[in-house]
């Protein structure tokens, strides 16, 4: 029988993932990719602890869905992310000609 | 109180919105005109006096806004006033720097107003979505000012550096805000089925322990969701690990810019940090102390954090010779020290941060102003542009001497009253690592004095470089005197400063 | 029964192609990745009865968000050698796979035991129309109408920032 654990155990390993990907690729494009994983993974949490709450949740409407809102809300601000992010790779580009993390030598890490 | 009746309390973000697509406006009018920047630049400060006047209209006390997703306090008044400081100083300082285009200028203010929006909301945030989208606000247009100088190889790599350690840094405060969630089914930190409440109310804390099957389980995950919840404010105010943005965003970012993130910003994830460790974990006394709520020992994970922070930050400025770059290091070194502030977990702790901060923006954005000065008659940003500073103009160099010494924390400069407040409150509050922590912030002090005295020597006992006056615009030269007056002030009488905190957070207390 | 069937199904999938969007070298390969561990995610929202977030998911992650990647990806037509080199070793993949063990393992044990027993409150089968347009949708438009317009402000300063770094001349 599939539980509450199973989820949130799901979502860690996702949100360990895009971690992953952060830390060893060096490719920036699939750098963003790897954090848009760890968001999701983070949404999947929200929405496991909104089917199953640990405790008595507030009575009125809005609070039930406080989990699934916040979703909605992170669904969007990614959205605007990927959008900025992927703006300034381009930027990077013109200026560079490589989408590389490591090669950005004018300036140290 | 409902959305309706909580606009009054949201006058100044509502004129903040219309700003933001004012200058946008602003911008397209006056694309022809030959005297654009003084129109843009007089724009701005007009709907920057309206934000003010508004701000000043705000009533007196505390109210919660739009059911409990906004607080209105005497706390959030402060941290606007820190924000409209740094946003005039901004203001002011962007037309005659040289890294923004006049044609840019208009793009540039709107998008500064969207930051202060974004601040504001920071200061005011009582639920953890709102505190996640004002953090992301500010950064989403951080990342674009950063990356503003248009084919500057320099500034577009730092602003994609920027993104890629923010989105980590969010994405890891949104899993820690998720916990949050599950442990408490509500995103609301204060008000009656909020965090806070159910944190001091014993039957639900009981509750929660016997879920998790006995109470280390529920205290192991509470802890791993609040220190996840760190790290997105740890980005914010620069603080360890979340600090290795920092240096190349200074570096790279047009260097207006660079002082008002270095202020701006930082205050706001303090005014996000104390909000939320307070509200949270921590319950005022009716004698005026706080005492903690739950067992969970964050004072102890913000004073690790601060111990780590400036000692980073001070032995790797050692090295530098960037001048930017080396206020970035001394940037996250202040960070740490503010962060004692917030391990005393006291009034006087918080009201030291308050007071510190107020300094800070004085020395911060007054160093950064000779750094632009200097760079626009000599080219350079490196230390060795800096010799002889003392003949070529004596004022900037002054005013540049008495902002590192502040910097420092030697009296009779503000920086020492600041830092003098924060250790007050850590020995203060007392215990043997409170103290020890004082003693690691002091050494640091002591370490700092090295490379501040670097810039010094390099300005008055070096050969100089150049003889001949070096240009300074009177604009700037006034500024500077404006802000190193303040500073010798407050480094004798800090008395109004003290109070105005006091009224800011958890009331009148001795220091 | 029919949940756990449908859980493990879309679980390995999303999990094997988020795998593929961290290993492969080609960013197309790992676009694509992505869309489908999108999209099988959004299978495991609508077990989670999240229906909203669930359409939401496949129309703005899987539909809008990927197409940007993949439009930059092709904007930029990366040539083979301009990949540079991804030195992707055995000891970067242990790495990795050891970040995904070990944070499994400790939300395992930090969240393992966090339901008692008898006590699950499950708001699929209590709450009748759970996670339905219409009561997020109220939840969304009525407390958390603020929200709602920063985020508005939010996307247009985004949509005007993106512009600001990336456009050549005007």
């Amino acid at each position: 029988m599939v539980g509450p654990v199973h989820y949130l155990v799901l979502a860690a390993i996702l949100f360990a993932l895009g971690a992953a990907g952060v830390v060893i690729r060096r490719n920036a494009i699939i750098v963003l990719m790897s954090i848009e994983i760890m968001l999701n993974a983070v949404n999947l949490s929200f929405l496991a602890f909104s089917r199953f709450p640990l405790v008595p949740v507030a009575p009125m409407q809005a609070g039930i869905y406080a989990g699934q809102v916040a979703v909605f809300f992170v669904i969007a601000v990614a959205a605007a992310e990927a959008a900025v992010g992927l703006a300034i790779v381009i930027a990077v580009f013109r200026s560079r000609t490589s989408v590389h993390v490591d090669e950005f030598d004018t300036l140290k890490l | 109180m409902d959305n309706l009746a909580s606009l009054r309390f949201f006058l100044p973000e509502s004129i903040l919105t219309v700003a933001v697509l004012a200058m946008f406006v602003q911008d397209l009018l006056t694309r022809r005109s030959a005297r654009r920047v003084v129109y843009l630049t007089a724009g701005a400060l007009v709907w920057l006096a309206i934000v003010a006047f508004a701000t000043l209209q705000m009533p007196a006390g505390t109210a919660s806004l739009f059911g409990g997703l906004l607080q209105h306090d005497p706390l959030r008044m402060f941290f606007t006033w820190v924000f409209l400081g740094a946003t005039l100083l901004t203001i002011v300082i962007a037309p005659n720097s040289g890294q923004i285009s006049p044609n840019r200028l208009g793009e540039f203010f709107a998008l500064l107003f969207a930051l202060v929006l974004g601040m504001y909301l920071m200061a005011s945030a009582s639920d953890l979505l709102t505190i996640y989208l004002s953090i992301e606000t500010v950064s989403l247009v951080s990342y674009v000012l950063t990356g503003f100088r248009r084919g500057d190889r320099k500034s577009n790599e730092a602003a994609l550096k920027y993104v890629i350690y923010g989105g980590v840094a969010s994405g890891v405060m949104l899993y820690g805000m998720s916990l949050l969630y599950g442990l408490f089914a509500t995103t609301r930190i204060l008000g009656e089925a909020g965090i806070a409440a159910q944190l001091s109310d014993v039957t639900s804390r009981i509750f929660l322990a016997h879920a998790f099957g006995g109470q280390p389980a529920a205290q192991l995950a509470l802890i791993v969701a609040i220190v996840f919840v760190l790290a997105g404010v740890g980005y914010k105010i620069a603080s360890v690990p979340f600090h290795m943005w920092c240096p190349d965003v200074y570096e790279g970012a047009p260097t207006p810019f660079t002082a008002f993130l270095s202020v701006g910003p930082k205050a706001a994830g303090f005014a996000v940090a104390i909000r939320f460790f307070f509200a949270t974990f921590e319950r005022q006394l009716p004698d005026g102390a706080f005492a903690q709520v739950g067992d969970v020992p964050w004072p102890a994970i913000i004073g690790i954090i601060s111990a780590a922070t400036m000692t980073l930050g001070n032995l790797t400025a050692l090295v530098q010779t960037n001048l930017k770059r080396m206020l970035a290091y001394s940037s996250i070194a202040h960070a740490g020290y503010l962060l004692m502030g917030l391990a005393a977990a006291s009034a006087a702790g918080v009201q030291s941060i308050l007071v510190y901060l107020v300094i800070y923006l004085f020395m911060n954005v007054g160093a950064f102003l000779v750094v632009i000065a200097v760079a626009n008659a000599r080219g350079g940003e490196q230390i060795s542009d800096f010799r002889g500073l003392s003949v070529a103009a004596p004022v900037t160099a002054l005013t540049l001497a008495v902002f590192l010494f502040s910097l420092t924390g030697l009296p009779p400069l503000a920086g020492f009253t600041g830092k003098y407040l924060v250790f007050a409150a850590l020995v203060q509050r007392g215990g043997f690592w409170n103290v020890i922590l004082a003693v690691i912030g002091v050494l640091n002090s002591a370490i700092s004095l090295f490379y501040y005295a670097k810039i010094i020597k390099a300005m008055y006992l070096d050969e100089p470089l150049d003889r001949t006056p070096m240009r300074v615009p009177r604009l700037y030269t006034g500024l500077l005197v404006a802000l190193a007056v303040p500073l010798l002030v407050f480094g004798v009488y800090w008395g109004p400063l003290v109070r105005w905190a006091s009224t800011a957070f958890g009331g009148p207390t001795p220091i | 029964m029919t949940e756990s069937v449908f859980f493990w199904i879309f679980a390995v999938l999303t999990v094997l192609l988020a795998a593929q969007v961290v290993l492969r070298r080609n960013p197309v390969h790992a676009a694509v990745s992505l869309v489908g561990a999108f999209f099988f995610l959004s299978g495991i929202y609508l077990l989670l009865a999240a229906q909203l977030i669930a359409i939401l998911q496949v129309m703005v992650y899987a539909g809008a968000v990927m197409v940007l990647f993949v439009f930059v990806i092709m904007l930029l037509n990366l040539k083979e050698e301009e990949m540079g080199h991804e030195r992707l070793t055995a000891w970067k993949i242990i790495g990795g796979a050891s970040i995904v063990v070990t944070t499994g393992l400790i939300a395992y044990l930090a969240l393992g035991n966090a339901y008692p027993t008898g006590l699950l409150r499950d708001m699929a089968r209590t709450q009748p129309g759970f996670g339905s347009v219409k009561g997020v949708g109220q939840a969304l438009y009525i407390a958390s109408v603020l929200p709602f317009e920063v985020t508005s402000l939010l996307l247009t300063i985004a949509v005007v920032g993106a512009v600001v770094v990336a456009k050549g001349k005007i």
